[in-house]
């Protein structure tokens, strides 16, 4: 009677691993319903339209929204502050020019005919 | 009834090639009449086509290797008179046209409403169809000429839709590139044919593969084909083309245009395990294959790692998206040549080792996870800017509040090309790291470090794209029409279908593509 | 559920595990629902516990009184009963759901665990791989809040702890990849493998990425002296990971209070901050058990050899398992929070890039050289031996 539900649920297996998403699925629903009942104990109101909802700014007042937005090109400073001199290498890769695209295809076609071809 | 099905399946692999070349061509008379009907007949040539791969990809999968020669005759050639055109198609190409019957339709459903404002879209449409049935014809062909016909149909096909927003500069040169690059690549790919044709007298590969030798010249001629298969399919440094066309392109073309570099990639697995594979699989061989094996290895971890890095520093949606999906071919690349590192001779045969098996799944089941994550997030960038006429990430910013819809598929995608659990590239990424640490374990945690800076990477644009502030400027923009929506619901509940039952998939369709992969004997046995 | 003995662990060996029966599937789900809402107790409860005793130990460090160990319950019933703030600029449903979804996540890894000596729930559906993965959720659910509450304080907050993220999950890669390659890749030393199967021959283990099996054979009786070596450089390592993975001094900078007034947790109040909270807590014990899992899944009642009665050996697990993660918290978090101070976001990720892969890198390659040298020796008979061999184990 069950035996169609066999090979859904059948755990995939790598020979090092497992992996069952449908028994973490069924997990992840009853940590959401214990979770949301908790969390169902908690106040829910808040006053809306007051200086209460207003975004903190250490007291100085909101400018635009426009200025309010951290634009993506900022985000992760640390991490290419951090990786400077690796991202200048590739910059200097990238040069969006035609004939450095062949030149890079030339290279390798080179490189692998020495390697497979010669040795 | 079930003859009329059998007839289908018999001439299938005609079909379909037949039909969407031939749908194209009638697309402009059609569109003369309307522009809805022509839309609605577009997608039934497309939804036909789509329905005959899923019948000859199941008839592939019970009965094994379809053998189709054009103008009738036997289905088995003698070696000395080998020109005939030919499909052959066995769990490989059948798992590839998967994806081929899955990208066309949804693009299509999606121009709908996306290209609406535009004019020229007959030639629009005309264009798909070509392009989609170049891609199909380089999936399906058994003969390496043919294979170059398709590559050159599915090329120009494709520029001429990348050059599609002719009011942009950038877009043309895109195009120029894309066009230089191809016709490079082509050129030296019909130069292996030469090559090879001039050995073996023989355009088939099947023939081929039965006759190689592995002389001098059939070195040159795999370092020609790998070099130049390799650069179609985005591999770094090589891969420079890509993030122009794919950023360039209009969102809609961009999914099919994963599906053309998936089928280059395709062309060169054929290669490497099917017109190489006799040659691979015998005893004094295991070292070239190791060779090979390392050589992919290192050009994959490039990929990877220049992949992941470029896509941080991107300020574009779609140049960071195509950087991306430069990393996600890097990891299949890996696993296939992680694959080939292990080859051993043993009792007789060369075999790949356990790991390497499970690393080829992984490899192969990454390509169809790939495809479709990555095409849902170039939809979702276009239904972003069909909405908010931006692509910059600079510029964008607060869209949940008016996207609902878009957002939670963006959400989707950021979690299963991240291989966040439970969504389908966590599966597969999971089978590849847990095979890969055998062979070597800093290959597994680079693979790792990678998909975490991928998700890093899309964060990013979730955050600039859809968080922040209400912008006064996006007040206006509105969700996405109708068709839209039902493109990217499509890949996404498909996405998450196979992110909670991967077994199935696993089991059904991506082990015959890996037996297939492997088995050059009776790829060659179907043909001779 | 299976206690850690020498006959259980044999049937993970071979290589087709026990895949779900059918006829043991309702059983199956009635175990899952108990098993997760006891341990989202045990999680929520303990988290605060070792949250409440880290904060005493550290003000006593500092020569302070410090709060009674039950504050953070205090604390939480406070945040429990103070307004929800929805700020303006905030996009309400991904505000709201980024910490239930984070909470959730962290709950989920407990059923992977191996908690208090028992096998875990669910040992058979799911591995280290899969933990990893996991917790990365917590932090990215802190970062899409922070995102999403549209104050630039939270975005640079958030864009920290992206950074910080991805500089501490390479050194996490390495240690959580070396144990499955040092255990799977080969070579237990013979007296370990006789120990566990009666085999007479090498065994090539399969499913190392499994927490059942990694905490079923030590990984200290596997190696030799360099080995030795190269597991207290990958448990340092992970040590150092540890405060990262949980937002601590120094490695705070997305909270960062004095700077930055609290980075990504700026804007969130009342029950949201609640259970960011209690994620805080609950990631706490997750870091800790994995620690112990993977480094001291020794259990008091078999090292005492007491079998009978068998409420007696759980008790005296539990107690063990217990001390194991407390003491690992003290070494982890109280003290390095103690004695050193914030880190800024670039000098994070040099660190973590830099040394502390290095670090992890010549654990792992103190590892690989270990299981060569094991090998040669099987081979040729001569001296180098793993640990054991020499304690006469």
């Amino acid at each position: 009677m069950l035996e169609w539900i066999e090979p859904l649920i059948k755990t995939l297996t790598t020979d090092s691993g497992f992996w069952n998403p449908l028994v973490w699925g069924i997990v992840f629903i009853i940590s959401y319903l214990v979770i949301y009942i908790v969390r169902g104990m908690g106040k829910k109101e808040y006053k809306k339209d007051t200086g209460q909802t207003q975004v903190f700014l250490s007291g100085n007042p909101e400018y635009d929204k426009e200025k309010m937005h951290v634009p993506g090109a900022n985000v992760y400073w640390g991490f290419t502050e951090a990786l400077k001199w690796l991202y200048n290498k590739f910059d200097k890769m990238h040069t969006g020019n035609v004939s450095d695209y062949i030149l890079w295809f030339v290279l390798i076609m080179g490189l692998f005919l020495v390697i497979m071809v010669v040795i | 009834m079930n003859g009329v099905v059998d007839w289908l399946i018999l001439h299938s692999p005609a079909l379909i090639i037949a039909i969407p070349l031939l749908g194209a061509f009638l697309t402009i008379l059609i569109g003369k009449i309307g522009p809805r009907i022509r839309n609605v007949f577009v997608i039934i040539i497309m939804a036909i086509t789509s329905f005959l791969i899923l019948l000859l990809v199941n008839d592939v999968f019970t009965n094994g290797i379809r053998t189709y020669v054009f103008g009738g005759g036997s289905t088995s050639i003698e070696s000395s008179y080998a020109i005939r055109i030919l499909f052959e198609i066995d769990g490989l190409n059948a798992f590839i046209a998967i994806i081929a019957a899955i990208l066309p339709i949804v693009a299509i459903i999606y121009s709908w409403a996306f290209m609406k404002e535009h004019t020229g879209l007959d030639k629009y449409y005309t264009l798909i169809l070509l392009m989609t049935a170049g891609m199909l014809g380089m999936i399906l062909t058994g003969d390496l000429f043919n294979f170059f016909v398709f590559l050159e149909i599915t090329s120009i096909a494709s520029a001429a839709l990348i050059a599609f927003y002719l009011d942009k500069q950038n877009s043309i040169q895109a195009a120029f590139k894309y066009i230089v690059i191809s016709a490079i690549g082509a050129l030296f790919l019909l130069f292996a044919v030469a090559l090879f044709y001039g050995q073996y007298n023989a355009l088939n590969m099947a023939v081929i593969a039965n006759n190689i030798s592995f002389t001098f010249i059939d070195k040159i001629a795999l370092v020609v084909l790998f070099a130049a298969l390799a650069m179609k399919a985005g591999i770094v440094p090589m891969h420079m083309w890509l993030p122009d066309a794919y950023g360039r392109a209009p969102a809609s073309i961009t999914v099919i245009l994963i599906g053309t570099t998936l089928a280059s990639l395709y062309g060169l697995f054929r290669v490497i395990f099917t017109i190489y594979g006799k040659y691979l699989f015998s005893f004094d061989s295991t070292q070239m294959a190791l060779t090979l094996g390392v050589l992919i290895i290192i050009l994959a971890v490039v990929t990877i790692v220049i992949g992941v890095f470029m896509a941080l520093k991107q300020n574009d949606f779609k140049r960071m998206i195509a950087f991306a999906a430069i990393a996600e071919i890097g990891y299949m690349f890996l696993a296939v040549g992680a694959a080939l590192s292990t080859y051993t001779f043993e009792r007789g045969a060369a075999i790949i080792s356990a790991s390497g098996q499970m690393a080829l799944k992984g490899g192969i089941f990454h390509i169809f996870n790939d495809a479709l994550d990555v095409g849902l997030l170039f939809l979702v960038a276009g239904a972003v800017y069909y909405a908010a006429k931006e692509t910059s990430l600079n510029k964008l910013g607060g869209l949940a509040r008016n996207m609902k819809y878009t957002t939670v598929f963006f959400l989707i995608g950021l979690a299963a090309v991240s291989g966040l659990p439970p969504m389908n590239g966590f599966a597969s990424k999971l089978i590849i790291y847990q095979s890969m640490f055998q062979i070597n374990p800093l290959l597994t945690i680079v693979a790792i470090l990678c998909s975490i800076l991928l998700l890093a990477v899309f964060v990013k644009v979730f955050y600039s794209v859809f968080l922040g502030p209400k912008l006064p400027k996006f007040s206006g923009v509105k969700e996405v029409p109708k068709s839209m929506l039902i493109a990217m619901g499509i890949i996404a509940s498909i996405i998450v279908f196979i992110g909670l039952f991967p077994n199935i998939f696993v089991e059904n369709i991506v082990t015959p593509a890996t037996n297939a992969l492997q088995n050059a004997t009776s790829y060659i046995g179907g043909v001779l | 559920m299976v206690c850690f003995n020498n006959g259980t662990i044999s049937s993970y060996y071979g290589g087709d595990l026990k895949m779900l029966e059918i006829t043991d599937l309702s059983f199956f789900i009635l175990k899952i629902i108990i098993g997760t809402i006891g341990l989202i107790a045990f999680g929520i409860v303990f988290g605060l516990i070792y949250k409440g005793v880290d904060r005493k130990l550290s003000a006593h460090m500092q020569g302070r009184i410090g709060p009674p160990v039950r504050q953070p319950f205090r604390d939480i019933v406070k945040l429990f009963t103070k307004e929800n703030i929805v700020p303006d600029n905030a996009i309400p449903w991904v505000y709201n759901l980024a910490p239930l979804i984070g909470l959730i996540a962290t709950m989920t890894i407990l059923l992977y665990l191996p908690i208090g000596g028992f096998n875990p729930l669910l040992s058979n559906q799911g591995d280290l791989i899969l933990i990893l993965y996991l917790l990365l959720i917590p932090s990215l659910a802190m970062v899409i809040g922070g995102f999403a509450s549209g104050s630039p304080y939270a975005t640079v907050g958030a864009q920290r702890e992206m950074a910080t993220m991805i500089g501490y999950e390479f050194p996490l890669a390495i240690v959580i990849v070396t144990f499955a390659w040092a255990l799977g890749n080969q070579s237990l030393a013979p007296t370990v493998i006789q120990g566990i199967s009666g085999a007479a021959e090498p065994v090539v283990l399969q499913n190392t990425f499994s927490l059942a099996v990694i905490s079923g054979i030590p990984i200290w009786g596997t190696v030799g002296i360099i080995g030795l070596i190269g597991i207290i450089v990958l448990l340092l390592a992970l040590l150092i990971v540890t405060p990262a993975e949980l937002s601590k001094i120094p490695f705070d900078t997305p909270e960062a209070e004095t700077e930055i007034a609290g980075g990504l947790l700026t804007e969130y109040s009342g029950r949201n901050l609640g259970i960011f909270y209690l994620t805080d807590a609950v990631k706490t014990v997750v870091m800790a058990s994995i620690i112990v899992a993977l480094f001291f899944p020794w259990n008091l009642a078999e090292l005492l050899s007491i079998e009978d009665p068998i409420w007696l050996v759980y008790v005296l697990n539990i107690i063990f398992f217990l001390i194991k993660v407390l003491i690992v918290i003290i070494f982890s978090v109280t003290l390095i929070r103690v004695a050193i101070a914030r880190l800024k976001i670039d000098q994070i990720v040099y660190t973590y890039w830099l040394w502390i892969t290095l670090l992890a890198l010549v654990g792992l390659i103190c590892i690989m050289w270990d299981q060569q040298m094991i090998v040669s020796q099987w081979n040729f008979l001569d001296g180098y031996q793993p640990i054991v061999s020499y304690l006469g184990l």
